[in-house]
């Protein structure tokens, strides 16, 4: 029990409850002083939820150091004690390896939940009339599905780039480790506030959550509201730290045009990710405070305006969708090489590209409103902008398949899942047109093809390039290699699963079946393809159960592997693995381009005493 | 040779008269403002008004072209590189928080078009005023500092920090409690509360790192060569005061009331 | 060279079949409504350039795959190039014209299905959670389905009473979201006769799902025969009428008919009471006030209430028929 005592997420819970009674009670006392009914629900909760997120903080000893600093005392650079253990795992580290690998087990536990949710009322609609769940549950489970997973693959992308940006730019750890280990940190009691919706209430607007519906919810919704805000501090904080970390601490002779790719993509998506996020903090904050005190930000009856709060929510998640795609669409761009034995094409093309999608993605936000009710005058502009997106896009397609001609290409399984992710990013790239033009969006919005076009746009662009990257560097994060069968049969089974799942998804939607509804019609005839598209979703769950299975074996007896299986001339893998704890005992220098395979006598990296 | 007394070149010289200057024409240019308001309530002029300012504290208060200094010492583990390291993460930070006071712009003008709430014009100009003034004692102890003159940044420093709770206490103890309308008072009331609430709870915890600083100060932990804390504590006290030279047009003068 | 000209020919081919495929199970409903036609032109355009762009990449990649795979065996690496800065050019610049052309065709197929008749036929939707009212002001009475004459424009005038709503009906194609507070435009010409559905596209609550309605698509005779029989059906008494505008158009939602105080004044003993306004004077409630204070809100404000509350769109939104209907309603509440 003391051992237990002593990890940090053990304590941080401990003082996240202390700080939920504390922040209740402040609110409680202050209503009383203000002489107003002492006890009201609404602002107890999330006054206490707040304070139960900055005590959690306090608890799990993320601000120790600072606290430190602030009297005056020096607060020595960490040493990292292996000896530990697992038990580094749950406290604070400041270790970018370890943070990379605590931020993917909650992405991990995430995914798991938003998952299951999505089993469970995928269950209900196989049938066309509600099975089990009320309208509200299903409302509930459908919004968390969806922020939960977009939470989710948030923490999953500062999992990916926490672990490889410092080992690709030949650094030691990221510029500012503390400040790495509160962006994960407080990520946890972020999520654990946005999953106490379901025991508040639940609240039924999606995760869009557009007021005036949003100012009637349940108390959930502020959960939601909250949890969400402190999240969005964990993206920001994150990126902040990859921008700052690439452009001080790149090994020595690592020019721009020398970086390994997936750093221009950590650097594109990091660039939105550190902007553009605090729009949906402040969009819901106001939501927060209509709620709260009665100010008429979007309430028509107080004046205000509901399209100006879909301006605020959408000027982020727009961007936010490039947020998930472009790492991986880096590590497509990063492991491609490696398979096929020959330099990325256009290599330069290929990282401008990045840059541009996300540059040209913050124009485009209107797109989701084309049926909303604003200005005429700004829906062509959009379309145009939006329309223009897919330029980039397509120098990226173009740019791998040249890199896949005339090479030697093998399959095992991180390949298998690049290309599944190419095959189902391009069909979610290529049912986008059709939204991005008003009048066929107007049939479209908010109907099931979009679910379908953002599922496959989400699991080619992410899901599957997550897996890739996972089995590519699972022996560098642990010294042992995935289980390649199990990794077959994941991919195998989530690949065509994933494929049904979202045709379908599309078909019901061109022929008129909105979503977010808990039934539908049954004389619309569509009942044989929500049964498909149930039985597709437990398919990619059992997919996913297999890997997690693969992680247990292979944690108790995987194939131990020690030096680069990959043949990579990436300078993580001309280590030892698993990584050594300080990464590179001694410098390297960049010598030459990153992509040479096929190059007689041509190097990337030297390590100093080399010759 | 050895030379004695060497300015470091990481730092701009930035004498107390170029900040004294910088001051002058901070208020020479608000007095403008304030006077363009009434007569020629232009929001262009407004808005071009509002960038000169900010231009003016971007680059002599914070110290904006230090970003773009070559390193003097290579090695990494050196004080001076971190301390640039230190600097970008500190604007990085700044950037993204002035999305969110970009966003309360936008919502502005989207809620209220060109009319502007019912206000105490002379709150206004007094508490900008106040703020304007903290930024140039924020400045003065910062060039102290580097100046090695401990006894003045300790002084500049606390007297920033008094006008900077004077501000604070007249936003929310008096144009708070004497506005004519409420937080729920329609968008007149959310625009106006939002937008200095948020602004006020910078104010909030800008304060609280300045007498952190300043307290470390006194103590005797800075010297002219390592004062990152004050130089950053500082720096984020200007760039406070630049939303503010944004905020106070967008609520007091530009636009007008509505019938 | 060989290589291109296989997988041409395959590209070509699988465009073929794929293009065939969509078509074969009848992508879209039915089309109902004249806007709709250049939106299924368009997505005819758009299943071409899908089948084809999908097919290029695709049978390239998969030819590749098979083509360049490492045999049993084999040693050594990849063919060593970098890239060909004339080819980015051209995959950069083709695409970019054959996007900006599709938004040119967008744009002119949105301006095809905004064209407005000057002759059409104002139909005003009221959505609210989770039910429809369709109100006709041309025959002034209210129904629960939504009638249509086919081959005539119809300007639906739409406003919700709560929350977001959208106004969909599959056949018809286009959309258009429901806000409180505003009326929204959408012009619509059927041209198929048939039962139709309507159903809310915006997550409006619990009961999204069940906001429906039955659309009716009959020839002008039948239409005609219709209203004839729905105002023959309709309340007379001016009472009865205003108290069914009063529901439909929410003045229930600040104004209380039982005397308790809301967001706006209460109506019970409304009617001639003596009123305070906030300049300090007071005037007497009679006809002529009543309907001031319907159509410009925001000239006299009675003391205790704040101004730009209530909305100033029912100048636009009611005839001064419903407004006097509408006074007969308060009065009766004496």
């Amino acid at each position: 029990m003391k051992k237990t005592a002593t990890l940090g997420l053990f304590r941080g819970f401990l003082w996240e409850i202390i700080g939920t009674v504390f922040g209740v009670a402040f609110v409680t006392v202050v209503r009383m002083l203000m002489r107003l009914p002492a006890w009201k629900p609404e602002p107890a909760a999330v006054v206490g939820a707040l304070f139960g997120a900055l005590f959690f903080l306090y608890g799990v000893g993320v601000l120790d150091d600072w606290i430190k600093w602030a009297n005056g005392e020096e607060a020595p650079e960490h040493v990292e004690d292996a000896s530990l253990g697992w038990r580094r795992y749950f406290s604070v580290s400041l270790d970018h390896k370890v943070i990379g690998m605590q931020y993917l087990t909650l992405a991990l536990i995430l995914f798991a939940i938003g998952g299951m949710f999505a089993l469970i009322f995928r269950t209900d609609l196989a049938q066309p009339m509600a099975q089990f769940l009320t309208p509200i549950e299903y409302n509930t489970l459908m919004s968390l599905h969806g922020i939960v997973m977009i939470i989710g693959i948030l923490v999953g992308i500062s999992a990916i780039m926490n672990y490889t940006v410092p080992l690709l730019i030949g650094a030691n750890d990221m510029a500012f480790p503390r400040l790495n280990a509160f962006s994960f940190w407080i990520a946890v009691p972020a999520g654990v506030i946005l999953l106490s919706s379901l025991f508040m209430g639940g609240f039924d607007t999606g995760w869009t959550g557009y007021p005036p519906l949003s100012l009637r919810a349940p108390l959930g919704i502020q959960m939601f509201f909250l949890g969400v805000s402190l999240s969005s501090f964990s993206s920001i904080l994150s990126a902040l730290n990859i921008l700052v970390s690439v452009t001080r601490l790149r090994a020595k002779g690592m020019t721009p045009f020398r970086m390994p790719i997936f750093v221009w993509a950590a650097i594109a998506t990091s660039v939105i990710s550190m902007t553009a996020t605090q729009l949906i903090g402040l969009a819901f904050q106001m939501s927060m405070l209509e709620r709260l005190l009665g100010m008429g930000f979007f309430d028509p009856i107080k004046g205000g305006n509901p399209v100006l709060f879909e301006h605020l929510f959408w000027f982020y998640s727009h961007p936010a969708v490039y947020v998930f795609i472009l790492p991986g669409l880096g590590i497509i761009s990063e492991l491609l090489p490696v398979f096929v034995r020959k330099p990325l094409y256009g290599y330069k093309w290929v990282a401008m590209s990045s840059l541009a999608i996300a540059l040209t993605g913050f124009l485009v936000w209107g797109h989701h409103m084309f049926a909303a009710g604003m200005a005429e005058y700004l829906r062509e502009p959009f379309m145009y902008s939006t329309l223009l997106v897919s330029v980039p896009t397509g120098v990226k397609f173009f740019s791998w398949v040249a890199t896949m001609w005339k090479g030697k290409i093998t399959f095992p399984s991180p390949m298998l899942f690049v290309l599944g992710g190419i095959v189902v990013f391009l069909l979610g790239g290529l049912s986008g047109p059709p939204n991005a033009t008003v009048s066929t969006d107007l049939m479209l919005n908010n109907t099931y093809y979009i679910v379908g076009h953002f599922h496959d746009t989400l699991f080619g662009g992410y899901v599957f390039t997550l897996f890739a990257a996972l089995y590519f560097w699972w022996p560098k994060m642990t010294g042992r290699r995935l289980n390649e069968t199990l990794g077959k049969l994941h991919f195998w089974l989530m690949g065509p699963a994933m494929l049904v799942l979202t045709l379908v998804m599309m078909r019901v939607g061109l022929l008129g079946m909105r979503r977010r509804v808990y039934n539908y019609d049954t004389s619309l005839g569509l009942q044989p393809y929500h049964m498909v598209m149930t039985i597709a979703g437990f398919l990619i769950g059992l997919s996913v159960l297999i890997f997690f299975i693969n992680i247990f074996i292979t944690m108790k007896r995987g194939e131990i592997v020690t030096g680069n299986i990959w043949n990579s001339r990436s300078p993580e893998w001309q280590v030892p693995s698993p990584m050594p704890i300080h990464n590179y005992e001694k410098e390297f220098e960049v010598v030459g381009e990153p992509y040479d395979y096929g190059l007689p006598g041509s190097r990337y990296v030297k390590f100093q005493g080399e010759d | 040779m050895v030379e004695t007394k060497e300015l470091p070149q990481t730092r701009r010289p930035s004498g107390l008269q170029l900040g004294f200057m910088v001051f002058v024409i901070l208020a020479v240019l608000t007095a403008a403002e304030f006077m363009f308001a009434f007569f020629l309530n232009a929001w262009p002029l407004m808005a071009l008004m509002a960038f000169l300012k900010g231009g003016l504290v971007l680059n002599y208060y914070m110290h904006f072209p230090r970003l773009f200094q070559a390193d003097k010492d290579e090695n990494r583990e050196s004080f001076s590189y971190k301390l640039t390291t230190n600097r970008l993460g500190l604007w990085f930070f700044m950037l993204s928080d002035a999305f969110i006071f970009g966003g309360l712009l936008v919502s502005r003008f989207n809620l209220l078009a060109l009319t502007r709430p019912q206000l105490n014009q002379f709150m206004g100009l007094t508490i900008t005023t106040v703020l304007l003034i903290s930024s140039f004692f924020a400045n003065r102890a910062e060039v102290s500092m580097e100046q090695g003159n401990r006894r003045q940044a300790i002084i500049s420093l606390s007297i920033t920090i008094i006008l900077g709770l004077a501000f604070l206490a007249t936003v929310l103890f008096v144009e708070w409690r004497i506005a004519p309308f409420g937080p729920g008072d329609g968008v007149q009331g959310a625009v106006f509360y939002s937008m200095t609430g948020f602004h006020a709870f910078h104010v909030l915890t800008g304060i609280f790192f300045l007498s952190i600083v300043l307290r470390n100060l006194i103590r005797q932990r800075y010297s002219a060569e390592k004062h990152w804390g004050l130089e950053a504590a500082i720096v984020y006290w200007h760039f406070i005061d630049v939303v503010w030279i944004f905020f106070y047009p967008a609520l007091y003068l530009i636009g007008t009331l509505p019938h | 060279m060989k290589h291109f000209i296989i997988i041409a020919l395959l590209v070509i081919a699988s465009t073929l079949a794929i293009h065939a495929g969509l078509n074969s199970i009848g992508l879209l409903p039915v089309l109902a409504s004249a806007q709709g036609v250049s939106i299924d032109q368009l997505f005819g355009i758009y299943m071409w350039a899908i089948a084809f762009v999908f097919s290029l990449i695709m049978v390239t990649m998969l030819y590749s795959l098979f083509v360049f795979r490492r045999k049993k065996g084999e040693t050594g690496e990849g063919t060593h190039f970098e890239g060909n800065n004339n080819l980015e050019v051209a995959w950069t610049a083709i695409p970019l014209i054959a996007v900006l052309y599709l938004a040119f065709l967008g744009a002119r197929s949105l301006s095809e299905t905004r064209r407005i008749d000057p002759s059409a036929m104002v139909v005003k939707v009221v959505a609210e959670q989770w039910s429809w009212q369709f109100q006709y002001p041309d025959y002034l009475f209210s129904s629960k389905d939504l009638y249509l004459p086919v081959g005539k424009q119809i300007d639906l005038q739409m406003t919700s009473l709560d929350v977001i709503h959208s106004f969909y009906v599959p056949e018809f194609r286009l959309k258009q979201d429901i806000l409180p507070g505003r009326s929204v435009d959408l012009r619509i010409t059927p041209t198929r006769l048939g039962h139709y559905t309507l159903t809310c596209a915006q997550l409006c609550g619990a009961h999204h799902a069940d906001m429906v309605a039955n659309v009716v698509v009959v020839s002008q005779a039948d239409f005609l025969a219709w209203t004839q029989k729905e105002i023959a059906s309709a309340p007379k008494d001016p009472v009865l009428i205003g108290q069914q505008l009063a529901s439909l158009y929410g003045c229930a939602v600040c104004h209380s008919v039982d005397g308790s105080k809301k967001v706006g004044p209460t109506w019970l003993h409304l009617y001639s009471s003596s009123v305070p306004l906030s300049d300090g004077t007071k005037v007497n409630a009679d006809a002529t006030y009543l309907t001031n204070s319907i159509k410009n809100p925001n000239l006299q404000i009675v003391a205790g209430f704040s101004p730009n509350v209530m909305p100033d769109t029912f100048a636009q939104a009611l005839t001064d028929t419903q407004i006097q209907n509408l006074i007969a309603y308060i009065e009766s509440l004496k």
